[in-house]
């Protein structure tokens, strides 16, 4: 077996930023990439949305590079980028021609250090945010299913549970105040890391982080809001209503376990064995030999970036001759199989297999491509800000290719069940459609 | 226009010298049975990606059923002679491997990528799947209904019906018009349509391989040569349609999609395809007016108005015809602003020249954008598959970027002036009626349709 080895340079600077540098000359072209610890899930009560809007922001301008010229450098540098924000991560990222390093270490530099925005910016990306959300969630068939619409139902603590997009009550309550006051709080170096990948060399990248970076002043710890929910002891149902599509569809979701446990490395797989595409258990059954599913598709949203509460997640789209309880009943044969039996060593071979080929995929994979290493940015970020250990890229694959048969059956029984999920009905408004009991 | 002053920035270091690219090695062979090879070295990962192409798609037999090489792609993967549809899954996933089959308007193709340690596997498959699909009826059945489903899906999406409109009005009674077939359509196909779809195009004369990945060449044309070696099949006839005609004067098709909180502009006009001179200079010129995040348009209204999240513009490449369209989705009451700015910012590239820094900025931008997308094996993939689509010469991509940094500003007015043809542009909008009606009749003649397409 014919394993990469990514060579990882981390070190934390004396203001706390955590900089990782991964060499790799074989493209002449570097991803820049800066991951704060803060995400939608611990965004300001009465401020839902605020983390993503905050994301916007921060390419309004910053002390030296006024609004619109962080874009208009990077993009006539040759390069691409853009941020995201996720349940516990925001990430800004750029990829550009190695010629272009130290201009782009210097852009999230200056915002790092004093983003300098304005009314007429909050109003400005306030509007584009609204959108957004229209074009993804509120003009669009499906927009938002299951991601928004799972959470109110399946969580109790409001850090879980609350509109990750934002109320738009809430988007325009927001004002320069509270810009200021999480830039303040969130975006100090250290509460982030700075990530180097492609065309540069260990020594160089270091020298380069210090330069632009070390003279941050570190900001207080920022202290954040406990999102542990409280223990789920029953089934958690909700409907919502399907404005544009036609087909019925639910979303169900179970409970993870805790990252980085040998628990965890079992549900990674079994999600594979029922979620790995049309080999996947719950497609195979629902769509292709029972053929009540129109579509099928699921799994864990971001498995190595997530730092609380989180779930597996099904989503099916079916016919609408099927009801929704009859639906239901034939997805519970498919988790009653497995908690039952388990899955066949031969079975978990295979998964084991493309598991393995995915990582490595990830290791290399872009965005849309070109966002080359985008993969290697985010495991290395997440690595580094939850578990202070970069290293773990080239070391993380073991527990996976470890994990028996008899775990796969234990977490199946452990996890994968009816107190422990929560499902939402999205319910076309066109008549004609069983409803759910 | 930029409403506000735009500052720059002070003390951005300078860009160090550039890199060159180092291009992969490739190695290119044609099999006796016709087969068209091309192999590229890249050992980024240990894995490799791969693309069998035929050079036949939708167009080709429009005039049988629309969406019929589509179907045909679709199917193919649920059974051969040796496998059922089962078996092909599992063992994809045995080998680590993932496969996808589908069609476009020109070209159908087989795109898969696996671990090099079980390369001749997923290549055995692959051919498996080109020669020896059977087209079982129970798979057939099925993936006719999630078609069915998904052609009604469409229907509800602005950017589908957005894209429909301007397609039919652009290309009118050429099979580029199409881009769905209707519900009545897919309930019409038939199995042996299917089967006739694959026996024609199918076939090593009408194909070409392209692997891209971490393998020594010699050893893969090896296996390639075993184990695509006993495929035998001839070029189907090609099929030519006469050209449409340009839309004269500007039009404004509205789709009325009751409540939509939000308009769906979608507007275009004929262009080039990709084998044309002007290709690179029409790039450069769209990278400036909507084509990156730093162009003209974007900067306009989004990051000064805030009308839109999404605007971009593109040229669109299809084998026999090209075209330029625009997109947003905006807000219901600044559907007029927005097509204004729109406009604006295309006569103003039609009347002043692009002053030389800009044009060098957007040339830095195309040839990084350039690099970036051969960092990847993937990427290489996509670069190599366009080549071949459509029939660039062999040494395109190695003289793209000299061939940008030599567009000057004069080009780009004459392109700008030949190519962004605003007094002909054809402007599509999908919303609700009663908010955009009269805003969309300040621009053009108006038609009003329904989402199913029925004139109203």
């Amino acid at each position: 077996m014919n394993r990469p080895h990514i060579a990882i340079e981390h070190k934390k600077l004396a203001n706390g930023l955590h900089a990782v540098v991964a060499p790799d000359s074989t493209a002449p072209v570097v991803t820049v990439g800066v991951y704060y610890k803060i995400g939608f899930r611990l965004e300001p009560q009465g401020r839902s949305g605020f983390a993503h809007l905050f994301e916007h922001m921060m390419f309004q301008g910053s002390a030296n590079a006024p609004k619109m010229q962080h874009i208009k450098l990077i993009n006539s540098s040759g390069g691409v980028l853009n941020g995201s924000t996720s349940y516990d991560v925001t990430n800004y990222y750029e990829a550009v021609p190695s010629n272009a390093l130290e201009r782009v270490l210097w852009l999230e530099a200056d915002r790092m250090r004093a983003l300098k925005v304005d009314e007429e910016n909050l109003k400005n990306q306030r509007d584009v945010v609204k959108e957004e959300v229209r074009v993804n969630v509120m003009n669009e068939p499906y927009g938002g299913f299951p991601w928004l619409d799972m959470p109110p139902v399946a969580f109790r603590n409001w850090a879980n549970a609350h509109n990750f997009y934002g109320d738009f009550a809430d988007l325009d309550a927001a004002h320069l105040g509270d810009v200021q006051a999480f830039f303040k709080t969130y975006y100090v170096p250290n509460n982030a890391v700075l990530l180097l990948l492609g065309d540069v060399k260990a020594g160089e990248g270091m020298a380069l982080a210090e330069k632009h970076f070390g003279g941050i002043p570190a900001g207080g710890a920022p202290a954040f809001a406990d999102p542990t929910e409280p223990e789920q002891t029953e089934e958690r149902r909700g409907h919502v209503v399907e404005q544009f599509g036609t087909l019925p569809a639910m979303a169900i979701g179970y409970l993870m376990p805790k990252r980085r446990t040998a628990d965890w490395c079992a549900m990674a797989l079994l999600d594979q064995a029922l979620h790995g595409g049309r080999a996947g258990r719950i497609h195979r059954v629902l769509v292709q030999e029972k053929q009540i599913a129109v579509d099928i598709e699921g799994g864990v949203d971001d498995l190595f970036g997530y730092n609380g509460p989180t779930q597996m997640t099904t989503r099916i789209m079916h016919k609408p001759e099927y009801s929704s309880e009859e639906t239901l009943a034939a997805f519970d044969a498919v988790i009653g199989e497995v908690r039952e039996k388990g899955i066949s060593a031969d079975e978990l071979e295979q998964l084991k297999v493309k598991w393995r080929s995915d990582y490595y995929a990830t290791l290399e994979s872009g965005r849309g491509g070109y966002m080359p290493k985008y993969g290697l940015m985010h495991l290395l970020a997440c690595f580094t800000l939850f578990d202070n250990e970069p290293q773990l890229v080239n070391t993380i694959l073991d527990g996976f290719l470890a994990v028996t048969p008899e775990e796969i059956h234990s977490v199946a029984k452990k996890y994968l069940r009816n107190e422990k999920r929560a499902i939402v009905f999205r319910t076309p408004a066109r008549a004609g459609v069983k409803e759910a009991a | 226009m930029a409403s506000r002053t735009v500052e720059v920035a002070t003390g951005v270091p300078p860009l160090a010298p550039e890199r060159e690219v180092i291009w992969p090695k490739r190695a290119k062979k044609q099999l006796a049975n016709g087969l068209e090879v091309i192999l590229a070295e890249s050992h980024s990962i240990p894995k490799f990606h791969g693309e069998l192409l035929l050079r036949s798609g939708n167009a080709t037999v429009a005039d049988r059923a629309p969406g019929l090489a589509e179907m045909t792609a679709s199917v193919l993967r649920s059974g051969t002679r040796k496998r059922g549809s089962r078996k092909i899954e599992e063992d994809l996933r045995r080998i680590g491997a993932d496969l996808s089959t589908q069609a476009g308007s020109d070209v159908s193709a087989v795109s898969f990528s696996g671990l090099s340690e079980f390369a001749e596997p997923l290549l055995d498959l692959v051919q498996e799947l080109a020669r020896e699909a059977s087209f079982p009826e129970a798979d057939f059945e099925r993936e006719r209904r999630q078609k069915l489903e998904e052609v009604k899906l469409n229907r509800t999406q602005p950017s589908f019906l957005a894209n429909e409109r301007l397609r039919k009005v652009l290309f009118g009674a050429h099979p580029y018009a199409l881009v769905s077939p209707t519900e009545a359509q897919v309930a019409a196909y038939k199995r042996e349509e299917l089967q006739s779809v694959y026996r024609e195009f199918y076939t090593p004369q009408n194909a070409l391989l392209l692997l891209v990945g971490d393998f020594e060449p010699q050893e893969m044309l090896k296996s390639i040569e075993k184990v695509f070696g006993p495929w035998s099949g001839k070029k189907p006839e090609p099929r030519t349609f006469p050209a449409p005609a340009s839309p004269r004067g500007r039009r404004v098709y509205l789709v009325h999609v009751p409540g939509a909180v939000q308009t769906q502009i979608l507007a275009g006009c004929h262009a080039i395809t990709r084998k044309h001179p002007d290709w690179i200079k029409l790039g450069l010129t769209n990278s400036l007016y909507g084509g990156a995040f730093n162009s003209r348009l974007v900067m306009n209204i989004r990051e000064d108005k805030g009308y839109t999240y999404s605007p971009r513009s593109a040229v669109n490449a299809l084998r026999q015809h090209g075209f330029f369209s625009v997109s947003a989705a905006v807000r219901n009451d600044v559907v007029a602003a927005s097509l204004t700015e729109m406009f604006y910012e295309l006569d103003k590239l039609r009347s002043l020249p692009v002053p030389p820094a800009e044009l060098a900025d957007a040339q830095n931008y195309l040839s990084g954008v350039f690099s970036l997308s051969l960092a990847t094996q993937d990427g290489l993939l996509t670069q190599f598959s366009n080549v071949a689509q459509h029939e660039l010469p062999d040494d395109y991509l190695e003289t793209y970027r000299a061939k940008v940094r030599a567009v000057t500003s004069e080009d780009l007015l004459a392109t700008a002036r030949k190519y962004l043809d605003s007094a002909n542009l054809q402007v599509v909008l999908v919303g609700d009626r009663a908010q955009i009606e009269s805003q969309a009749a300040l621009f053009g003649e108006l038609e009003i349709f329904d989402a199913q397409g029925n004139r109203i």
